[in-house]
């Protein structure tokens, strides 16, 4: 514990020498040698905490509000801190080379402060074992990213993107203060073994607890429908901040769900039906807006609502299985939730880094003004198609490992009479699959193959080493985990158990059940690389002995193609958003030959944009009540004296009878 | 790991090429032709085998490694498959997530090499390619659902043996849903008619062979032949569901998938033959059915298994 703490405070002096040390590039240095050596400091013991290690409590006795402030890890904790860790340090080696450019007009030094303290209050909220320090740490880390969301500010679209985050997060948390009231209030106290042990004593089985979280951490989560401030912001923040958040900030909403569960117990049976249906949603829906994006940033904001979706098929799944008493059930949907949580933070922050890698080198994020990137930055170009072929879930890499263990506990949920019908969830977990591919390869082909379609993606050149390296690092992640799975199953099965309140005899019924079939895994992923590798020699040799020639692209005949027919991403999408789109709010339009597509959020833009302006328009209505006369309020106050009156008359009057 | 299954794997990847001959051959006799010999396809692809290649100056290394990956892919695809009725090479449970994202791998590196090439034609083509797919997935993954509780087995091997056998006397009109609508799958996922058609000439109107217009010489002998043996494995699997072999000697069994893949074969001939092509369009709607059929098939089962 003191080593994590330890880590916290070199993070919080790393965003210190940021901020305060004159030369520019001693700033640079220390920041990242310090901020990257506090996120391994502090993620140490939680490696410690997985591997099977116990680390001792810290409690904080003294004058602080809310009672004593108790921290602790436990595999949980460990599990998101690892997360909070690798990411953290990733996002802060690539931001300072990333930054850099920028220093003329913007204030990078602060930034890269916020950036530290932000890291510093994520890894705390996953630590916190009381609600005041948590909600805390939780409101330091939402009311942060607003300020990194809206570093570029002298744009329109980022400050109404951070105002619209600024009023989601409040949302959220205001449910969390509500829900850490009302418990509290039955408990006695606020720490979360004092909050644990009142569990029983919840009415409805813990239902407010229950919907109250599931709102406020929903909202961070960004699940459907309450995303609607996701796209927007995480697309507006500098790119190695939308990995934070993609990657980070919105787990921690998972986190929160997990800690809920292993301090509640198992939840309702509605309640694991409404987040299995919640998921489903959140899955076809946001990759169907992903599909329809044309702001690269924003595409991947939409996949994260998405991969959110998977992440709570599998916690939907478990709580069922847990209220069905099928451990097996349980262990794996939450250990499936786990391990996607941490593939998703692993190849969501590597694309966004990659994103930001091609925003840097020509200078947008407009998908049909790119193209041809994988000749001109071919190192940025490898790791965008591990991070693509990672999210769409396609084996050799982790996300199929993580996918496949959501796939076990639906499929095993067939077994568990009264939640059978979860296995529908493997159909919708198909499709959302299928439709990712086809997302990531409209992203991959517009962006990096084919012609440049402007001159700004024709001058684009590979970026530096400071912002490749943490690249490669989490596409070798995804890697070692697409390859071994078992280093990271065995981890999330801990998770698994632990939330699914059974004991460490679980965990090994889960490892048992899977370990065989991971292992096998790992042989199909070495023959597939291996035959792929060894296929290609082969056929290099092979070709040796034939002619090769260079021509054009065959254009059927066509003998003057030109890069303006090279087919669209917006074209690349279409037939996909027409059958599928009107249940999205997409709207496909064809007129005088061009041909658009309109990514209408279902949820901002025809639900919580004119029910805010119809709540305006009716506050601006009841205005002239407010006048700013003195008589008038004398007005109001004999009309309400009068009305007292009369009130008190009529009672009197009624109990007189 | 069997003799026997190695030795179905083998025979699978000689036989692939066969399939779509003798879907040729069968629409051909039944329009009065005489049409092209059942072993045109193996002559293609050794005359291809022997031709230099042209490549396009956009494409890149992606174009080059794809149709080697299509291959490898199906070929690992293959391995997962119990072919000779009792047990695949590699069997796990879950599999089937392995089997259906393998082929979707192929997949995508093909699109990807597809849209290397900048060619209109090809980004169409790659676009309908993934609009088919996404609608076929839910039908195939409901397919095997449906296996998997009809025989409470959770990997391929076992979901389609002895269990399966057993289970098709109590619920054979489930199962037979299951099968039909894998057959429709079969016929996406092989860019037959209705779907795509192999023989087509304008490439406006294809699917999968205007994806690889830019293949030449041993890269289209790849994809081609990668093509045939996905054809192949889906027949197969076809088979496996309709006709379980596990208590079958593996003598007997891989002469048995043999013809039940030919038996497969005729029926896409015959299908081609009595059915026009789709308009794009309709296509959705083709293989929604075919997720409502397997749907259905699931529901059979589970209500079958409650009581």
């Amino acid at each position: 514990m003191t080593l994590f703490f330890l880590g916290v405070v070199l993070l919080l002096l790393g965003g210190a020498a940021a901020a305060l040390l004159p030369r520019r590039r001693a700033a640079d240095a220390g920041f990242a040698a310090l901020a990257g050596g506090g996120c391994a400091a502090a993620a140490a013991p939680a490696l410690w905490a997985l591997a099977g290690g116990t680390v001792a409590d810290l409690r904080i006795t003294a004058a602080v509000p809310g009672g004593d402030w108790v921290f602790g890890i436990d595999p949980l904790s460990a599990f998101f801190l690892v997360i909070v860790c690798a990411v953290g340090a990733a996002s802060v080696l690539y931001g300072v080379p990333y930054l850099a450019t920028e220093r003329a007009h913007r204030s990078v030094r602060v930034a890269h402060l916020l950036t530290a303290i932000e890291i510093a209050a994520l890894a705390l909220v996953v630590v916190a074992r009381s609600a005041m320090p948590f909600l805390i740490a939780w409101e330091v880390m939402a009311v942060l990213a607003y300020f990194l969301v809206v570093f570029e500010s002298e744009r329109v679209a980022v400050r109404r993107a951070g105002l619209i985050y600024l009023i989601g997060t409040h949302t959220g948390t205001l449910a969390l203060i509500a829900l850490f009231a009302y418990w509290g209030q039955l408990a006695g106290g606020l720490s979360f073994a004092a909050l644990a042990a009142a569990a029983p004593m919840l009415p409805a089985s813990g239902a407010l607890v229950f919907t109250l979280g599931l709102a406020g951490f929903g909202f961070k989560a960004g699940l459907v429908p309450l995303h609607f401030w996701l796209p927007g912001a995480h697309g507006a923040a500098p790119s190695h901040v939308s990995a934070l958040m993609s990657g980070v900030v919105i787990k921690m909403g998972i986190y929160g769900l997990l800690r809920l569960v292993t301090l509640v117990g198992p939840p309702p049976v509605w309640w694991g039906w409404l987040v299995l249906a919640v998921g489903l949603a959140s899955g076809v829906l946001g990759v169907l807006w992903a599909l329809a994006q044309h702001d690269l940033k924003r595409l991947l904001a939409y996949h994260s609502v998405e991969n959110i979706g998977i992440i709570l098929l599998g916690l939907g799944v478990g709580a069922l299985g847990a209220r069905y008493d099928a451990p097996v059930v349980a262990v794996l949907g939450y250990a499936g939730a786990a391990l996607h949580t941490l593939n998703h933070a692993l190849f969501k922050s590597l694309l966004f880094l990659g994103a930001g890698a091609v925003l840097h080198a020509t200078g947008t994020r407009e998908i049909d003004r790119l193209g041809g990137l994988a000749r001109r930055m071919p190192f940025t170009w490898t790791a965008f198609l591990v991070g693509s072929v990672a999210i769409v879930g396609l084996p050799p890499l982790n996300g199929f490992v993580s996918e496949w263990v959501v796939y076990q506990a639906l499929i095993r949920s067939a077994d568990v009479s009264p939640a059978r019908a979860a296995v529908f969830g493997v159909a919708g977990l198909a499709l959302i699959g299928a439709l990712a591919l086809a997302c990531f390869a409209k992203v991959c082909g517009a962006v990096f193959l084919g012609q440049p379609r402007t001159s700004a993606a024709e001058g684009g050149r590979e970026v530096g080493y400071g912002m490749l390296g943490p690249m490669f690092v989490l596409a070798a992640a995804c890697v070692v985990i697409g390859l071994v799975p078992l280093v990271a199953v065995a981890p999330a099965l801990r998770v698994g158990a632990l939330v699914g309140g059974v004991g460490t005899a679980a965990v090994n019924d889960g490892l048992a059940a899977v370990a065989p079939a991971l292992r096998r895994i790992t042989v199909l992923a070495f023959a597939l690389v291996g035959s792929v590798a060894g296929g290609a020699w082969l056929m290099r040799l092979a070709s040796r002995r034939r002619t090769q020639t260079s021509s054009e692209t065959w254009g059927c005949g066509y003998e003057r193609p030109s890069v303006r027919m090279q087919y669209t991403a917006a074209s690349f999408a279409a037939p996909l958003l027409a059958a599928y789109g009107p249940s999205a709010g997409v709207q496909v339009t064809r007129e005088h030959g061009a041909f658009h597509t309109h990514p209408l959020d279902l949820v901002l833009d025809k639900l919580v944009l004119p029910l805010w302006t119809r709540l305006r328009n009716w506050a601006i209505s009841v205005r002239p009540i407010q006048q700013g006369r003195l008589w008038v309020y004398l007005l109001y106050l004999l009309g309400a004296l009068v009305a007292l009156l009369l009130y008190l008359a009529l009672q009197l009057e009624r109990v007189s009878w | 790991m069997t003799w026997s299954a190695v030795a179905a794997v083998v025979m699978l990847f000689v036989i692939a090429p066969l399939v779509p001959g003798i879907a040729a051959k069968t629409k051909a006799r039944l329009a009065g032709r005489r049409g092209a010999p059942v072993l045109q396809l193996y002559w293609d692809l050794s005359r291809l085998w022997r031709k230099g290649a042209v490549y396009s100056r956009t494409t890149t290394w992606v174009f080059r490694v794809a149709p080697v990956a299509l291959v490898a892919t199906a070929g690992a695809a293959t391995c997962l498959v119990p072919l000779d009725g009792a047990r695949a090479i590699l069997s796990f449970s879950g599999d089937f997530v392995a089997f259906a994202y393998l082929l979707a791998l192929g997949r995508f590196l093909l699109v990807l090499a597809a849209l290397d090439t900048g060619s209109s034609f090809e980004g169409m083509g790659a676009s309908r390619e993934v609009t088919v797919a996404a609608f076929a997935e839910p039908a195939l993954f409901l397919a095997f659902v449906a296996v998997v509780v009809a025989s409470g087995e959770t990997s391929l091997s076992g979901a389609l043996g002895a269990a399966l056998a057993g289970a098709w006397p109590t619920a054979a009109p489930a199962l037979a849903m299951v099968a039909v609508s894998l057959f429709l799958v079969l016929l996406a996922e092989g860019s037959r008619v209705p779907v795509d058609d192999p023989a087509t000439h304008l490439e406006l109107t294809m699917i999968h062979e205007v994806m690889v217009l830019d293949h030449s010489g041993q890269d289209l002998a790849l994809v081609l032949y990668g093509s045939a043996l996905k054809l192949s494995l889906f027949a197969a699997l076809l088979v496996g569901v309709v006709a379980p072999r596990a208590a079958l000697p593996p003598l007997v069994a891989l002469p048995a998938l043999v013809a039940g893949i030919v038996v497969a074969a005729v029926a896409i001939g015959i299908v081609e033959s009595v059915t026009a092509r789709l308009r794009l369009g309709r296509v959705p709607q083709f293989l929604t059915a075919a997720s409502a059929l397997a749907a259905l098939g699931v529901i059979l089962l589970l209500a079958g298994s409650g009581t």
